[in-house]
């Protein structure tokens, strides 16, 4: 891992204070995988092996409904952590997919060494508290705004906070994650300002 | 009558599914793998050599059909299967994991097992053939993502009268495991009923 992609990765876990020896160890258990566009990252069905951090790229992941179609249910990109972390932790088969929508290159670390950071620098319980206190404080945002706000204010609420990389995707994923139909999607970017 | 569309994502999972219950299947003991509810039924081993035996029909063709094929950029991987290839599918298909209708398997297509002579390392080749097989179909899916697929087709192991787009010859494939797969869970629950 070069100089940059560490120092992307430090920015995840900023919580976090280490000694140069230990900067070392934690160093040593990430390696970079890449992918191309529309690479399945993760499988439906299959089980989690890794907890990512996102270098570049964009990906999506996502269940597939009863007509099979994807249903979005969130995105990751540059700087943010990844995969199918239900499958990861409990190491069962996930329910969802994870996509690359665009060439990716990510961080990766196994549940064994991941769950070895805890158990050898306290401080990463710290950072777990935090990062999973943004988790959860996210998810219940979005899930008001599906409940509460209209397709109009859900767009623009999307666009004003979503980084410029997300909104070069395909439409039909973002559609998706707006819960949403495409023709909505594209009507609403040709006449809403945000 | 309701279109069928299908998709590389939904067979991939669907397909891990099953690969996932096969693997659960390794871990039970040599009787229960090889012993038939009744002498003229097959064993577990047995259903898993005839998957083999008939994925073993499709293997080449699909691989020079793949290699064929122009690479594309798709924005939507979906396919919508045509009638006729959509009945010869739904016979296959269990629904609410019953088969719907029992039908005699051609002479081709059986497994031909010594069953007096069948030892564990005869049942662990099965296996690994299974998982072969059937990860290469993983293989050619994920690859058909990537590729025209509307171009060319495949005769069907059935014969010339039918014959297959590859996410027809994937839906097809799948919908056999999963009748066969139902057919295991019969073997598994009546062995629970004669214990």
């Amino acid at each position: 891992m070069d100089e940059e992609a560490y120092q992307k990765l430090k920015v995840l876990f900023s919580d976090v204070s280490l000694s140069q020896k230990e900067e070392e160890h934690f160093r040593s258990l990430w390696s970079i995988k890449k992918y191309n566009q529309y690479d399945l990252i993760t499988e439906a069905g299959s089980t989690e092996r890794y907890f990512y951090v996102v270098l570049t790229g964009v990906q999506a992941i996502y269940v597939l409904n009863e007509k099979g179609e994807k249903v979005v249910l969130g995105f990751s990109y540059s700087g943010s952590p990844s995969g199918a972390f239900d499958s990861f932790m409990l190491q069962k088969p996930s329910d969802t997919f994870l996509e690359a929508l665009k060439p990716s290159e990510m961080l990766a670390i196994n549940l064994q060494d991941y769950l070895s950071l805890f158990q050898k620098y306290p401080d990463f319980y710290i950072w777990g508290n935090n990062f999973f206190q943004t988790i959860l404080f996210g998810r219940l945002s979005r899930e008001v705004e599906l409940l509460t706000l209209s397709a109009e204010q859900r767009y623009k609420a999307f666009m004003q906070r979503c980084p410029d990389e997300l909104k070069v995707i395909p439409q039909k994923y973002l559609a998706s994650y707006l819960n949403m139909k495409p023709e909505t999607f594209s009507r609403l970017r040709s006449s809403v300002m945000y | 009558m309701a279109s069928l569309i299908v998709s590389p994502e939904n067979q991939i999972q669907r397909l891990n599914a099953v690969l996932a219950e096969v693997e659960q299947l390794q871990k039970l003991d040599l009787q229960t793998l090889s012993t038939p509810p009744g002498p003229k039924s097959w064993s577990i081993v047995e259903v898993l050599e005839h998957l083999n035996v008939a994925y073993g029909l499709y293997r080449q063709k699909l691989d020079q059909l793949l290699k064929d094929a122009p690479e594309i950029q798709k924005d939507s991987n979906t396919f919508k299967v045509r009638t006729w290839q959509k009945m010869i599918i739904n016979i296959q298909r269990p629904k609410g994991g019953v088969r719907k209708w029992k039908m005699k398997t051609l002479k081709r297509f059986e497994p031909l097992l010594n069953r007096q002579g069948l030892d564990e390392k005869t049942v662990a080749g099965i296996f690994i053939s299974f998982f072969d097989a059937h990860l290469h179909l993983k293989d050619c899916i994920l690859q058909s993502r990537g590729k025209d697929v509307s171009q060319q087709q495949v005769t069907s192991a059935i014969g010339p009268l039918v014959k297959f787009y590859p996410p027809e010859a994937f839906e097809f494939l799948l919908s056999h495991l999963e009748r066969h797969m139902a057919q295991i869970d019969e073997i598994l629950q009546k062995k629970e009923v004669s214990a």
